[in-house]
């Protein structure tokens, strides 16, 4: 009878905390809530050093305020599915014409001071954000097309998002995570911008930073190492399975290592817990480590192709060079150059045998995206030299180059990064491979910042012929660039002419719009596909390959995710989740 | 003398303003700018690059950018750093003190082993001890800083595979839990892993100086005055001692004045290999980011100590040389 009534008292425990309370679930983790483990340190190492406290200032991918937020807002992903679900909200609805999402937002979460978390605390920062005087690196997520999306207080815990159009990013938009309104509207109110941006720099004592998230900032000492710990008004809300509070970890400690030799020796040392080794050499490194029975690790290699893109891209607008600009303009013409890229050759040789091949801009990770049925021009010098024939290029000359009746060799600059190892080695299998059916490809590597001004330069006649160059970034609902697609897109790198040419770009063009406005996911799923189907026929640049994701972490980790989705898009674990077995 | 040192520093000025103005040329001639790593992202429209630009003043003509970060000098403001959206001084100085710990005791054993070798090399010439430091020095003076860096790593790795603990560690300044250990603890903690950097730091250096010192010993002790002292039957030590050494150190008392600002430079590549939290990667990031003022307030210092060191070197060389006046 008392078990009974004891077993009745944890249900309507269970029952009542779940009104409140963000379970994690079990499937985001290999270990079973029992064998979780509390407290311990887990170690980090991160490249480059953190710049700045503030949330509305920072700027670099890897930074302090998305590490003690977790990174989550009103909706989060599911990693198994991809699907948005409510995280720091309770549940949404969608009005009929899908332009305006109201959100209830969950009760009882707490900032780290103790202060409620309410709808104030999203309508402030997205006023921040969005002040131009800030310089807020999210301020181009809350536009669509130039138009504000507008957000609304309906009562403390009732937030309305409100979209100019329909928007296929919708949550991804409202996924933003929020800060203390109690701390940064009055000053806001106060001092507006300027008074924003003295805020929370490195300097501001840790204890005066306010979290919401599972981490308060412990301890940062410049250059060398960033301390977090544990948020235990994180914990009142967020539990696995078993209702334990989350984070299991008392502390996360994040070491700067400048040099990827030096973060490699603190691993097989035993000193950090995890890592992506990026080169075949490191890999093996740790592999041979492990093997010798001198590190107890764990190494997934090619465990994912990488979230981003590498290609050739010619330039359209060569007013100055006609015979240039037509050979470019022409696909028969950028056909033949994807057939002498050697994909395979680039993967073995640039990167020992793990990389990916690219076909369209769809990264190769986003499988749900990929289009298989893609028409793919691969390496085939016979077919590229027949296009080239095809073109008029059937002569060669004194040095063995192509040349038309005119005497017209083939012949154009491929230019790309100074620095970058890999790309530098792709341009020269290019060039190589050039030579073999008879186009003269000079190869140049030049300073990044000199690169870019090219590429991205506009008008009739921009100043390079081909550029080896890459891009990451972009969402997972609609994986097309905002500024790549659109014919006016200032990273339509190929034509910056500000029309489309090509009646493609233009049917591009539209269907990209159409896909962002889809929010039915199985649709966009087959704009997208018959977007890259455009792209492998038209070829505005030339895929080539990427290397791949490869996580390692000591063995002393519990709670990594499970083989199915550890990839370079949901990584190797839910730090909330991770645990010290020993 | 108080005549010449006033007119010395009235010499500075023209050459601050023009070293200053060369540095900050230079710095904006590199093609592109702070905000050019950004035009790549997809995410972020031109028009909020030109107006970050705007708000960085990156948009105005490069002459009247200099004109006003000039004025915040003159109010003793380095100026903004644009990554950290803080002032420069804020950032860089933590930097320049994690590098000091490496920096002055590696100097001060620079000094310590280097002119004794020198010195043994001379008087000692071609003998077999002569032969294998030469040789060492040649080593030393040929492998570049951060490759001895990773030997050092890989060496300590060795260790720690065999014996499966690490005698100094591999990187960083502090341990984890740095901040829970009492004040002394601390200090010990940072003399810990400083020793591996002090000693990669010096050994690139002491082949240099070395070599110096045994070239101007050598020649000291082929003057006549030398000869003559030996003839009149001096015992060799105090030729050595008190003849040629004293006459040979003098070339050094002028460098001295250039210690100053190596102070504050940092330790070079060590501090990267080593992730050690000093001035040098921090300065690299900040050219690799084109952090304008950061690269230009931190030239400055650098510059202003140059300056007051060679003044200081001048000064010295009087002081010690009698042959030398500023009358």
């Amino acid at each position: 009878m008392k078990k009974a009534l004891a077993l009745i008292g944890i249900l309507a425990l269970v029952g009542a905390a779940s009104a409140q309370t963000f379970v994690w679930p079990q499937k985001w983790t290999v270990a079973k809530p029992q064998e979780a483990k509390r407290g311990g340190t887990l170690r980090a190492a991160v490249i480059s050093d953190y710049r700045t406290f503030n949330p509305f200032l920072t700027a670099e991918a890897s930074n302090v305020p998305v590490l003690i937020s977790g990174d989550r807002g009103l909706v989060t992903r599911d990693p198994t599915t991809g699907d948005w679900i409510p995280y720091m909200a309770e549940s949404w609805t969608i009005s009929p014409n899908k332009l305006e999402i109201t959100f209830k937002i969950r009760k009882g979460m707490k900032w780290s001071d103790g202060r409620p978390i309410t709808a104030d605390d999203w309508i402030t920062t997205w006023r921040i954000h969005t002040d131009k005087a800030v310089g807020s690196n999210s301020y181009d997520s809350f536009f669509i097309d130039g138009k504000p999306i507008v957000l609304k207080k309906l009562d403390d815990y009732t937030i309305r998002f409100i979209y100019p159009k329909t928007d296929a990013e919708a949550f991804a938009v409202a996924s933003f995570e929020p800060w203390p309104a109690h701390v940064f509207g009055p000053v806001y109110q106060r001092e507006g911008a300027e008074g924003i941006k003295k805020m929370w720099t490195l300097s501001e004592k840790p204890e005066n930073i306010v979290s919401g998230g599972p981490w308060l900032i412990e301890s940062y000492r410049p250059g060398e190492r960033l301390v977090l710990k544990r948020n235990p008004a994180f914990g009142e809300w967020n539990k696995d399975e078993a209702g334990n509070p989350l984070p299991y970890l008392d502390r996360y400690e994040i070491k700067i290592v400048k040099d990827t030799n030096a973060q490699l020796a603190e691993f097989l040392a035993g000193n950090i817990d995890f890592m992506a080794p990026s080169t075949v050499d490191h890999i093996s490194q740790i592999r041979q480590a492990i093997q010798q029975g001198r590190l107890d690790a764990t190494i997934k290699v090619n465990a994912s192709p990488v979230a981003s893109s590498q290609f050739m891209v010619f330039n359209w607008n060569k007013a100055s060079d006609p015979f240039k600009q037509s050979l470019f303009r022409s696909d028969k013409f950028r056909r033949a150059m994807s057939h002498i890229v050697n994909r395979q050759a680039v993967i073995d040789i640039v990167y020992g045998g793990l990389g990916t091949p690219m076909y369209t801009s769809v990264y190769p990770v986003l499988t749900q995206w990929i289009n298989p049925k893609v028409p793919k021009y691969e390496y085939n010098p016979q077919q590229a030299a027949k296009l080239l024939a095809e073109l008029g290029f059937t002569k060669k000359d004194k040095e063995g180059y192509l040349v038309d009746a005119k005497g017209r060799r083939i012949e154009f600059n491929l230019a790309t990064n100074a620095g970058n190892a890999q790309r530098e080695q792709i341009a020269k299998l290019i060039v190589d491979e050039a030579k073999k059916v008879g186009v003269k490809v000079n190869f140049q590597a030049i300073d990044f910042n000199t690169l870019v001004g090219q590429l991205l330069s506009s008008g009739p006649d921009r100043p390079f012929d081909a550029i080896i160059i890459g891009l990451s970034g972009g969402g997972l609902d609609w994986p097309f660039g905002s500024n790549v697609v659109p014919c006016k897109g200032n990273l339509h790198m190929w034509n910056k002419s500000g029309q489309c040419l090509d009646p493609r770009e233009t049917q591009l063009d539209a269907l990209y719009s159409r896909g962002r406005t889809e929010l039915d996911f199985k649709k966009r799923v087959e704009i997208g596909y018959r977007m890259q189907e455009i792209e492998a026929e038209l070829l505005p640049v030339i895929y080539i390959a990427g290397p791949n994701y490869h996580p390692a972490w000591n063995n002393r980790l519990g709670g990594e995710h499970p083989d199915a989705i550890i990839s370079s898009i949901w990584g190797q674990r839910e730090v909330e989740l991770t645990f010290i077995k020993k | 003398m108080t005549a010449y040192i006033l007119r010395r520093i009235l010499y500075l000025i023209p050459t601050f303003f023009g070293a200053t103005f060369l540095a900050f040329l230079i710095i904006q001639m590199a093609p592109g700018d702070y905000l050019t790593q950004l035009e790549l992202d997809p995410k972020v429209t031109p028009e909020t690059i030109a107006r970050l630009r705007a708000q960085f003043g990156l948009d105005r003509p490069i002459y009247e950018q200099y004109l006003l970060w000039m004025n915040n000098l003159l109010h003793l403001n380095l100026g903004y750093s644009f990554a950290f959206q803080a002032p420069v001084l804020e950032v860089i100085w933590p930097r320049v003190v994690n590098s000091m710990v490496i920096v002055i005791p590696s100097t001060l054993l620079l000094y310590l082993v280097a002119i004794p070798i020198g010195v043994y090399g001379a008087v000692r010439q071609y003998s077999l001890g002569d032969r294998i430091l030469s040789f060492l020095a040649y080593v030393g003076l040929s492998v570049p800083s951060f490759f001895l860096a990773l030997i050092a790593i890989y060496i300590l790795l060795q260790i720690k595979f065999k014996t499966g603990t690490l005698p100094f560690p591999v990187s960083g300044m502090t341990s984890t839990g740095f901040e829970q250990l009492p004040p002394l603890r601390q200090l010990l903690d940072i003399a810990w892993h400083a020793v591996v950097p002090i000693l990669v730091a010096t050994a690139n250096d002491i082949a240099g100086l070395s070599r110096l010192m045994r070239g101007q010993m050598l020649e000291v002790l082929g003057q006549d005055y030398i000869r003559t002292a030996r003839a009149k039957g001096l015992a060799e030590r105090v030729v050595l001692y008190k003849h040629a050494f004293r006459n040979a150190v003098i070339p050094f008392v002028a460098t001295l004045g250039g210690l100053l600002p190596s102070l504050i430079s940092g330790a070079g590549f060590v501090e990267v290999v080593m992730a050690w939290p000093g001035i040098t990667p921090f300065f690299l990031d900040a050219i690799a980011n084109q952090d304008l003022y950061v690269i230009a307030g931190f030239l400055t210092v650098s510059l202003v100590l140059l300056m007051i060191g060679n003044l200081i070197s001048d000064l010295l060389l009087a002081w010690v040389d009698p042959r030398i006046r500023y009358e």
